[in-house]
């Protein structure tokens, strides 16, 4: 090969560099706000990083100052769990359905998607007035459940589908020819074949209701979620607190995702020792 | 491949005394939705024969087999193995086995653990299900791949695991759909002489669904051709081949030549035929004598055909010969695929011995006369109604 077919191209640096920059927009908030939250009694919000300490970590589990974030925090992860159980259940099970054509399939599907497209805050107004007309008073285990489910169960399902989509029918026979009962087809082949997909849909449970804003902003009645109680103190909090909330609500998600990921991996790993 | 006859394992409850593997299918029907897959099918396919099904894709051969095996449900008909009815049983109770096309191969599980499948689901002990799949792994020379996962096999490896895994339910029947499609020319050839050994060492019923010809010819005692949905021939590969009953079956084996004409006289025993371009031909009936004034088919195989060059202004052909021009010259090694545009046919081939194609070479555009000896006229069942047979071997 002649040296100059080795060289790269012009184009290949302007994208490395675009690629940098995104990589940049990407992280550069993130890492900015994670260094700022170790800042020093100055209290200042901005660079440069003085006597960096962790007594905003402390201050922000000293809710007499700043708002109820253990509290928030409290709320908002049996909440995520709760959602994660439910999307995982209802969208496997609901996926599992779908494989079988049956009359009204199609629009039914359709009416499953379609709440993802309703504007989250319009969604949360509905449910409030619906809730209300019922007599029922909103609350975060109540009404801001349902809301969440409306965002996550029509992910779940999506995945699902592109999960089961993939799963060739052969694999079920195969298990009925060699004597596997209903019960057993799903056990021992089906279950562990889309053990990875279920795992995805957990992620996206977890993670979106952890989250989640509009749903949650008028249907978690008198007690916030953490995503409320930051945006209420992002209005009346003018302290790195902020940044060291900022800081333990990234590492609880990453942690939740690096989980997820894990297991995916030690799984597919086993499948290919 | 050394395969030993499969042992019954101890503790199987084998449902039927009779260990027959004779299939019969009685006016078996299956509809999907308004078309027929499969209509009004009878066949009886005798024990521990290897029996091939063979037709175009959609002809209905696989839906056969999936009926057989379990996984389809006619909509009419019987189905008995070793003379009992084994419509709505489960496979392991019918005492098939059925290997996918894909192979099916679970891919959360090891090599082992796939071939103890079976064992596992009726409650067999750890040990004793890993010895067993242990020993079935060491007859498809594959124990020392045991703890590898499917994905890391190649084909082949592959296809003998889901071998393994089925004959581990001992069965009387075992049910290959199209096993060699995922095997490359090389692999292909060497599983097909595999199989055949293994179906003649276990005695069992084989039945393999195919749609290449060479494949069918080369492993079955019955070959089975389909068209669209109905039997048209079953017999011996060597009948098949050199007797097909319909113009259908004689297109698709692929080595003969579909001639027609109108019966003119019957002398001492030999037809006299004319066709519609004013060709005669000579026949000698194997069967039935026609009556004359009847349209009759008959097929010549194409290595029975003789080529000779002509000149252009010679228009009269002598009895059992048609006037065609040369299209296309294949050289095959020991023979020579010479085929021909002759008016009124859609193909007309004749395979000539290299030896004598080199002594008289012809080339495309050359006219040439095509004949062939009585005695080589096979008169064919039915009527050609012209080669609208798609997938028609040519």
């Amino acid at each position: 090969m002649p040296s100059s077919q080795d060289r790269r191209p012009w184009t290949f640096y302007v994208l490395s560099l675009l690629m940098l920059l995104f990589v940049l927009f990407l992280y550069g908030p993130m890492i900015s706000v994670l260094v700022l939250s170790f800042q020093g009694p100055s209290a200042s919000l901005n660079f440069p990083l003085r006597d960096p300490s962790l007594i905003w970590f402390d201050e922000l589990f000293n809710p007499t100052r700043v708002g109820d974030v253990p509290g928030a925090f409290s709320r908002s992860l049996p909440l995520a769990l709760v959602v994660m159980v439910l999307t995982v259940l209802i969208s496997v099970t609901a996926g599992f359905g779908f494989r079988h054509r049956f009359r009204g399939s199609g629009p039914l599907f359709y009416m499953a998607i379609a709440s993802l497209i309703i504007p989250g805050l319009v969604l949360s107004i509905g449910i409030l007035v619906t809730a209300q007309f019922l007599g029922l008073s909103a609350s975060w285990y109540g009404t801001a459940l349902g809301a969440h489910l409306t965002w996550t169960l029509p992910f779940g399902l999506l995945i699902m589908f592109a999960i089961l989509g993939r799963l060739s029918p052969s694999y079920e026979e195969a298990a009925f020819d060699l004597g596997a009962s209903r019960w057993q087809s799903i056990k021992d082949v089906v279950v562990p074949i889309v053990f990875p997909g279920m795992i995805a849909v957990a992620l996206f449970g977890f993670t979106l209701s952890y989250d989640e804003f509009p749903r949650s902003w008028l249907t978690v009645g008198t007690r916030n979620t953490l995503p409320l109680e930051i945006w209420t103190m992002t209005t009346n909090v003018t302290s790195p607190a902020l940044y060291a909330l900022g800081t333990v609500t990234t590492v609880i998600s990453f942690f939740v995702i690096a989980v997820a990921l894990g297991s995916i991996i030690l799984i597919q790993r086993r499948r290919s020792k | 491949m050394n395969f030993t006859p499969v042992t019954a394992p101890s503790g199987a409850s084998v449902t039927d005394t009779s260990n027959s593997g004779e299939i019969r299918l009685v006016d078996l029907t299956k509809k999907f939705g308004d078309t027929h897959a499969v209509k009004d099918i009878n066949l009886t396919i005798p024990h521990g024969s290897y029996c091939c099904l063979l037709g175009p894709s959609g002809c209905g051969k696989t839906t056969i087999l999936r009926m057989i095996a379990g996984h389809e449900a006619p909509t009419s008909g019987e189905i008995t193995i070793g003379g009992t009815s084994v419509l709505g049983l489960p496979p392991v109770q019918r005492g098939t086995a059925m290997m996918f096309q894909s192979y099916a191969l679970f891919p959360h599980l090891s090599i082992r653990d796939n071939v103890a499948f079976y064992l596992k689901m009726r409650g067999v002990g750890r040990d004793e299900r890993r010895k067993r799949a242990d020993e079935m792994l060491e007859r498809v020379q594959l124990a020392h791949l045991r703890d590898r996962m499917p994905a890391q096999l190649s084909g082949g490896q592959q296809q003998r695991v889901a071998l393994a895994r089925s004959l581990i339910t001992n069965p009387r029947v075992l049910l290959l759909d199209e096993p060699l499609s995922a095997l490359d020319e090389f692999l292909r050839l060497q599983m097909r002489v595999e199989l055949k050994t293994l179906q003649a060492e276990l005695g069992i019923t084989f039945v393999h669904v195919t749609h290449t010809q060479p494949e069918a010819i080369a492993l079955a005692d019955m070959v089975v051709v389909m068209d669209t949905g109905r039997i048209d021939q079953a017999a011996r590969a060597r009948d098949i081949y050199n007797s097909p009953a319909t113009p259908y079956v004689a297109r698709f084996m692929g080595a003969q030549n579909v001639l027609t004409g109108k019966v003119e006289s019957i002398e001492g025993g030999i037809a006299k035929l004319k066709s519609a371009r004013g060709e005669t031909f000579e026949l000698a009936p194997q069967k039935a004598a026609p009556a004359v004034g009847d349209d009759l088919s008959f097929s010549v195989r194409r290595d029975y055909i003789t080529i000779h060059k002509r000149a252009d202004a010679e228009t009269q052909t002598a009895t059992n010969s048609v006037l065609g021009t040369v299209d296309s010259i294949e050289y095959q090694g020991n023979f020579v695929k010479v085929s021909l545009q002759v008016p009124g046919l859609d193909t007309f081939v004749a395979n000539v011995p290299d030896h004598d194609y080199f002594i008289e070479p012809i080339g495309p555009g050359d006219a040439v006369t095509a004949s062939w000896d009585k005695k080589h006229a096979h008169v064919l069942d039915r009527v050609d109604t012209g080669a609208s047979e798609p997938y028609a071997a040519h």
